[in-house]
């Protein structure tokens, strides 16, 4: 659909460049006494860049119309995540390049929204947090204090290895954003 | 759109209320006089991009048009032609495009003040001098801190539009004043050109590419010498091609604008020819110029804008304890 860029708002999804992009902030603006314009923040749906885009007003803009879907992680092979509707059973392929690093912190069987346009699974909606098991870490030394910002090794129940403070025991969870791949907190679950 | 009470503004309000009260003692000790001006006119001064809500007076039969003005600025200087000498309005000014965003509001509160004898760049003294006033009655210092970033008061960083468009854009002197060789820049720097105006181009890239880099580096940024086809009231400089018309900004926001103002009426004349205006021109102003304007130079400030940098919020909004909102 062709819009107005006066018209963008939060959460439209726009085609440039060859790209997919969803639009994260869209403030009106006007230099000086200018021209109006439109200030936007992208995030590309393949890359997850962030850019800032300015809009002259009167640019017609091309929107689509994305779905954003639940569906369940299945599994992954060499080059795609496999997720699938619950509702009408269909499956559907996002390649990892266009997930990033947060691929390493989604887990089989778990619930995910995926954007959807013409029946092509796109991206997932990126979430800040995700809680993961701890499934192997060392205790720790004795001596070593809680305080300080001491870290140590631990490996998640999706099998990468994140840094987490010393207190934090096997078996726990914790929250972890994706996007940095940093722990958060612990928390009981 | 919908009324929306914001009592939790409250403590910025305060400060913003303090930070007018400091500027009009300031502007007070300074010997300028406070004007109370109508805010509905029957004309107004063609700006280009500025658009006014109309409204109709009704009386017996007749009926005449009114405009909320969009600056003081046609009042003001016929007073200066009058001898009024060094001046101020400080109230409500409205932009019938300007939708509510960050840094926006279709009424605002301006701060417009003029001194006989001066040109631009000691108009912005003047301004700095207010600044450094405000920070130090409030904080007692003349470092303030916005979003994080310490804003030393003490002197501007300067840069002319030319150096700005070169450095922050590639963009070179002879693209930025050739219409047609700015326009092919543009398309090569990926913008959608075809049915856009070079004025809607240099905006567009001055916002994308030059904004953001003004004011950043500690201290506020002056920002001088826009091409003569955006300062309709404004002298030209001895270059021919700009007017002296400068900008302020902190942290890529912009405060101020300051012309020397141009007192020639022919030329004001053949400058409003050239421009197409959707409501009834003030040839009043032509008059005052004709009566004589001495050499003055005039500053005005989103008073919203400044308060938002001194109670370090992100928004003019959030000063305010009634604001009408988008739905």
């Amino acid at each position: 659909m062709k819009v107005n860029a006066g018209n963008l708002k939060k959460g439209n999804f726009v085609f440039q460049n060859n790209e997919i992009w969803q639009i994260q902030k869209a403030d009106f603006y006007s230099p000086g006494k200018g021209s109006a314009l439109m200030k936007t923040k992208l995030k590309s749906l393949n890359s997850g860049k962030n850019v800032a885009y300015t809009y002259k007003s009167g640019e017609i803009v091309e929107t689509l119309s994305v779905d954003c879907m639940e569906m369940q992680y299945l599994y992954k092979d060499n080059n795609s995540l496999y997720f699938m509707n619950e509702r009408d059973y269909n499956q559907y392929a996002i390649p990892i390049s266009t997930i990033g690093k947060v691929v390493d912190f989604i887990k089989e069987g778990a619930k995910y929204f995926v954007y959807v346009y013409e029946d092509k699974a796109l991206t997932i909606r990126p979430s800040t947090s995700v809680i993961l098991k701890i499934i192997k870490t060392e205790d720790a030394i004795k001596g070593n204090t809680a305080s300080g910002g001491a870290r140590k090794t631990a490996k998640v129940e999706t099998g990468v290895t994140v840094m987490v403070p010393l207190f934090v025991k096997n078996g726990e969870s914790i929250i972890i954003n994706p996007e940095t791949g940093q722990y958060v907190e612990r928390i009981k679950v | 759109m919908q009324i929306k009470t914001e009592i939790s503004n409250l403590i910025n309000y305060r400060l913003y209320l303090t930070i007018l009260q400091v500027v009009e003692n300031y502007l007070k000790k300074q010997r300028y006089l406070r004007i109370e001006l109508p805010v509905l006119s029957p004309a107004l001064i063609p700006e280009l991009n500025v658009k006014a809500f109309e409204t109709e007076l009704k009386y017996i039969k007749k009926k005449q048009k009114l405009y909320l003005t969009p600056s003081p600025e046609l009042f003001l200087k016929r007073l200066l032609a009058h001898n009024i000498g060094n001046c101020y309005y400080l109230g409500k000014s409205f932009r019938n495009n300007e939708q509510n965003s960050s840094l926006h509001s279709f009424e605002f509160t301006m701060l417009e003040f003029y001194k006989i004898g001066s040109n631009y760049m000691e108009m912005a003294n003047e301004f700095l001098k207010m600044i450094q006033y405000i920070s130090k009655i409030i904080f007692g210092k003349k470092v303030i801190e916005y979003n994080g970033k310490e804003i030393d008061l003490s002197k501007f960083e300067k840069i002319s539009i030319t150096q700005a468009f070169e450095k922050y854009a590639g963009i070179k002197e002879k693209e930025l004043f050739n219409k047609s060789l700015f326009l092919k820049k543009a398309r090569e720097k990926k913008y959608t050109v075809k049915g856009f105006s070079y004025e809607e181009l240099f905006s567009q890239i001055y916002a994308t590419e030059i904004e953001p880099n003004l004011g950043i580096n500690g201290y506020p940024t002056l920002i001088y010498n826009y091409p003569k086809d955006f300062s309709s009231l404004s002298k030209l400089s001895s270059d021919k091609k700009t007017a002296e018309r400068l900008e302020i900004y902190i942290c890529g926001i912009e405060l101020a604008n300051c012309y020397t103002e141009l007192n020639c009426w022919k030329e004001q004349q053949k400058r409003f020819k050239i421009r197409k205006a959707s409501h009834s021109v003030d040839m009043g102003l032509i008059k005052a110029l004709q009566y004589g304007l001495k050499n003055c130079a005039g500053i005005a400030v989103g008073m919203e804008r400044l308060g938002m940098i001194f109670a370090d919020v992100k928004s003019i909004h959030k000063l305010r304890l009634i604001n009408i909102v988008n739905n």
